[in-house]
C-alpha cells in the first residue's frame, strides 16, 4: 500500500514537492525557533553546572551587575557555619574597548578580591586559563588582566599585549575560555583597581561569591545566610535613574538648599554623607519623588538574595516556559499554513483521481481501504517533511552558531527533532483526512462515470 | 414462456433505478425483471440511454436499485451490508470497462493484483496473475505501465484482473467500444476462451451485435424497460429458459 502511495505521490512530482517544501520549511522554522529556548537552557545549564558556589546579591537584582550590597557584610557571611570562602566581586559594564563602542556581545569588568579568589577550591575563571596565567597576589593594585579567548580574538590580542578598556591601558597576563557565552564576557582585574576605575562606591560590592565547606546542604546554607540578614534593611534593586534620585534621601532641590544653608552656617558634612550611603540601614524608605518599593516588602524579606546554581536554573525554567509559549504561537502560524497546504494538495489530487478510486472500489476496495491509501500518501509527505525540516533546521542552527558564536547559542535537542518528525507526520495524516473522507461520499459507479 | 430457472445465476425482480440530477429525475430502469443463466455468455443490447449499463452495474453491486431486488445465486444483493458488498465485488465479480480503467501508476502485473493490495498480495496470487497475463498474450509485458500498452493490451490486462479472483461473474460494459474491429474480435475471443475455461458467467453490454453467437443469451432494453421488439431467446440445448416479465 505504501509503495502504491509513494508512486501516486511521484506521479505528481511537482505538486508533491511544493507541498513537501511547505511542510519542511514550517518544521524547520519550528525547530529553529524552539532551539532558541533550547540553546538558552543548554547554555545556562552548562554555565551553572560549572559554578558550584552560591551568590549573594541585592534582592530583586536580575544579575550582579545591577546589585549593590555593603562590603562589610562579607565578614559576617564568612562566620556562618558551612561557608568556606567569601569572595567579593564588583561588576561594571565596559563601554569602549580599543576605541570602539561595545554593544553586542556585552563585556564586563569583573573586579575580584584576589586573596579569596585564589583560595577557592574551584575557581571557574582560574581553572579555565589556557594561555599565560591567572592573576596572582602580585597583580593587586595593577592593571594586569585576564580576558577570554573571544575578547582576545575580537581585538587581535594575545598574552603580553595591552588592551584599552574604558580608557584604561590594561596588560593581558592570561587568556581563559569557559565555553559559555554567559561567562566568557569578563575582563578580570583586582577588585580595588576596578573600584577605582569605575568610581564604584568604596563601601559596596556587587555580590559575594560563596564557596561552601560541604558540611551543610546548599538549601540549608542559603536559608541560614538569608535569615542572618533578615533584620537588615536594604532597598531592593531599582532602575539606575530611580536609585540616583533615592541616593539623596530627598529631592535634589532640597539638597541644594541644604548645602547652601550649611555653607552659610559654616558646616559641610551631613549632606555628603547622606549622599554616599544610600543603601545602608536606617534608611526608612520614605516615599521619594520617583516612588520606590514600600517599607512593608523590605521588612518582610531578607536583605540579601542568595542563589545557588539550582535557583538560577529554576528561574530560567520559568522564563523559557514563557518563551516557549511565545515561540509556540509564532510557530503555530507556519504550521497552520503547512496544514492548509497539505489539505489543498491532497484534495486536488483526490479530485483528479476520483475515477481511480471508483475503479478500486469496483474491484473490492472498501471506503476504509481508500481512506488508508490517501492518508498513507499524506503521512508520507508528513514524515518526509519532518525529516527534511529537522535537517534544514539543524543546518540553519549550525550556521547561526558558527557565524555568531560569541553572541548566541542555539540548540535543538534530539527530543525536539523527534517531536518535529512526529508532529509533521501528525500534520500529514490530519491533512489527508478530509480529502480521504470526501472520496467516501460517492458510490463506485458515480466515481467511474466521472471519467 | 415458463419461469423455470434450473441454472439461473442472476435473477432481476422488478428493478427500478431513478437517478437524481438536481431537481430532475431520470428513470434509468422501470420495473425490469429477467434472469441470466450461469456459465454462459449473455448480451444486454439496446440503444443509448436504454439502461443497459445501469442494469449491469446493479448486478455488480456498484450501485443500488431504487426499487426491486437482484439475486445472485439466490442471494439478494439488497441484504448485503457494506463490507459484504465490497467482498462480493472483490471475490465474486470481475469488471471490464469500455475505457479499460487501469491504474496508470501501476504496471500490468500490479493492475491485475490491485483488488488484493490492501490485504497484501500472496506469492500464489502473484504467480496466478503472471500466468493469466501470459494466457491473454501479455507474458512479455507484465512490467509495462498502461501508457506503454496498446488499447487491446490494456483491455487484456483488465480481463486478467477480472479473472484473477476466479469470479462467478464477469460484467463487461462495451469492452470493445474503444478498439478497432480486429482487436475487438480478439478481445471477445479471449473472453470466450477464459470464461469457458473458468466456467464463468459473462454478461456483456454492447451496441455491436457482430460478436453474438447462436448459443448466447440476449436481453434487449429500451427506455429502461424490456424492449417491445420481439427479442431473440436462445436456449442452450434446452438447459434453461429466459423468463421475462410480461411473457407467460
Amino acid at each position: 500500500m505504501f509503495k502504491f502511495a509513494l508512486r501516486n505521490l511521484l506521479s505528481r512530482s511537482l505538486r508533491s514537492f511544493l507541498c513537501l517544501m511547505g511542510l519542511t520549511i514550517a518544521i524547520a522554522g519550528m525547530v529553529g525557533l524552539f532551539s532558541i529556548a533550547g540553546g538558552l537552557e543548554e547554555t545556562v545549564s552548562q554555565t551553572f553546572g560549572k559554578i558550584t558556589g552560591i551568590v549573594a546579591m541585592q534582592p530583586g537584582a536580575p544579575i550582579p551587575l545591577f546589585s549593590r550590597i555593603p562590603r562589610l557584610w562579607g565578614e559576617e557571611i564568612s562566620q556562618i557555619p558551612g561557608v568556606a570562602i567569601v569572595n567579593p566581586e564588583i561588576w561594571s559594564r565596559v563601554n569602549i574597548i580599543e576605541g570602539k563602542p561595545v554593544i553586542s556581545p556585552p563585556r564586563f569588568l569583573l573586579g575580584t578580591d584576589l586573596p579569596s579568589r585564589l583560595a577557592l577550591k574551584k575557581g571557574i575563571y582560574r581553572d579555565a586559563v589556557y594561555a599565560g596565567r591567572f592573576l596572582s597576589l602580585e597583580d593587586q593594585g595593577t592593571l594586569n588582566t585576564v580576558v577570554s579567548r573571544q575578547i582576545a580574538e575580537q581585538h587581535h590580542k594575545q598574552v603580553g599585549d595591552t588592551i584599552d578598556v574604558n580608557g584604561q591601558e590594561m596588560t593581558i597576563v592570561g587568556l581563559y575560555e569557559c565555553g559559555s557565552i554567559l561567562l566568557d564576557i569578563a575582563i578580570i582585574l583586582d577588585i580595588e583597581v576596578v573600584r577605582d576605575v569605575t568610581r564604584f562606591d568604596p563601601d559596596s560590592v556587587s555580590c559575594f561569591y560563596i564557596e561552601q565547606t560541604g558540611d551543610v546542604k546548599n538549601e540549608v546554607l542559603v536559608s541560614q545566610i538569608k535569615d542572618h540578614f533578615r533584620d537588615r534593611e536594604l532597598a531592593s534593586w531599582q532602575p539606575a535613574s530611580l536609585a540616583l534620585a533615592n541616593a539623596s534621601q530627598s529631592n535634589i532641590l532640597k539638597d541644594l538648599v541644604n548645602v547652601i544653608d550649611q555653607t552659610l552656617k559654616g558646616t559641610t558634612d551631613a549632606p555628603a554623607k547622606a549622599k554616599r550611603k544610600p543603601d545602608i540601614k536606617k534608611q526608612k524608605n520614605k516615599p521619594s519623588a520617583a516612588g520606590t518599593l514600600t517599607e512593608k516588602t523590605v521588612q518582610a524579606q531578607s536583605a540579601l538574595e542568595v542563589r545557588s546554581a539550582a535557583d538560577w536554573g529554576d528561574r530560567l525554567e520559568t522564563f523559557t516556559a514563557d518563551l516557549d509559549i511565545f515561540l509556540g504561537l509564532m510557530t503555530g502560524i507556519g504550521v497552520l499554513i503547512a496544514m492548509l497546504s497539505i489539505i489543498n494538495t491532497m484534495l486536488m489530487s483526490v479530485m483528479e483521481r476520483i475515477v481511480d478510486f471508483g475503479i478500486l472500489k469496483a474491484n473490492g476496495w472498501s471506503n476504509r481501504d481508500v481512506m488508508l491509501l490517501i492518508t498513507a500518501e499524506s503521512s508520507l509527505l508528513g514524515v518526509l517533511g519532518g525529516i527534511l525540516g529537522g535537517m534544514l533546521g539543524l543546518v540553519a542552527i549550525f550556521i547561526v552558531n558558527w557565524k555568531f558564536a560569541s553572541q548566541v547559542h542555539l540548540y535543538a535537542s534530539p527530543g525536539l527533532l523527534l517531536f518535529g518528525v512526529v508532529f509533521s507526520t501528525f500534520l500529514g495524516i490530519t491533512g489527508g483526512l478530509y480529502p480521504a473522507w470526501w472520496t467516501t461520499r460517492m458510490t463506485p459507479i458515480d466515481a467511474i462515470r466521472r471519467g | 414462456m415458463s419461469s423455470e430457472s434450473c441454472r439461473c445465476m442472476i435473477e432481476v425482480r422488478n428493478v427500478t433505478k431513478i437517478h437524481q440530477s438536481g431537481e430532475t429525475e431520470v428513470h434509468a430502469l422501470r420495473g425490469v425483471s429477467c434472469q441470466f443463466p450461469g456459465q454462459t455468455f449473455s448480451f444486454i443490447l439496446g440503444p443509448s440511454g436504454s439502461g443497459k449499463s445501469t442494469l449491469l452495474y446493479l448486478m455488480g453491486a456498484l450501485d443500488e436499485p431504487s426499487a426491486g431486488e437482484i439475486f445472485v445465486q439466490n442471494r439478494s444483493l439488497s441484504t448485503l451490508n457494506k463490507n459484504e458488498r465490497d467482498t462480493y465485488r472483490r471475490e465474486k465479480v470481475g469488471f471490464v470497462f469500455q475505457n479499460f480503467n487501469l491504474l496508470k501508476n501501476l504496471n500490468a502485473l500490479e493492475n491485475v493484483l490491485a483488488p488484493y493490495l490492501p490485504q497484501g498480495v500472496s506469492t500464489e496470487q502473484k504467480k496466478r496473475a503472471e500466468a493469466l497475463l501470459k494466457q491473454v498474450g501479455l507474458g512479455q509485458r507484465i512490467t509495462h505501465r498502461p501508457s506503454q500498452l496498446s488499447g487491446g493490451e490494456q483491455q487484456r490486462v483488465a480481463i486478467a484482473r477480472a479473472l484473477l479472483k476466479r469470479p462467478l461473474l464477469i460484467l463487461a460494459d462495451e469492452p470493445t467500444g474503444e478498439l478497432d474491429t480486429q482487436t475487438g474480435e480478439e478481445i471477445f475471443n479471449c473472453l470466450r476462451e477464459v470464461s469457458e475455461q473458468y466456467k464463468t458467467t459473462v454478461v456483456i453490454v454492447t451496441h455491436d451485435e457482430r460478436y453474438i453467437r447462436d448459443t448466447d443469451y440476449i436481453l434487449r432494453l429500451r427506455d429502461g424497460k424490456i424492449g417491445d421488439v420481439p427479442f431473440i431467446v436462445k436456449t442452450l440445448d434446452g438447459l434453461a429458459e429466459l423468463n421475462v416479465a410480461g411473457w407467460g
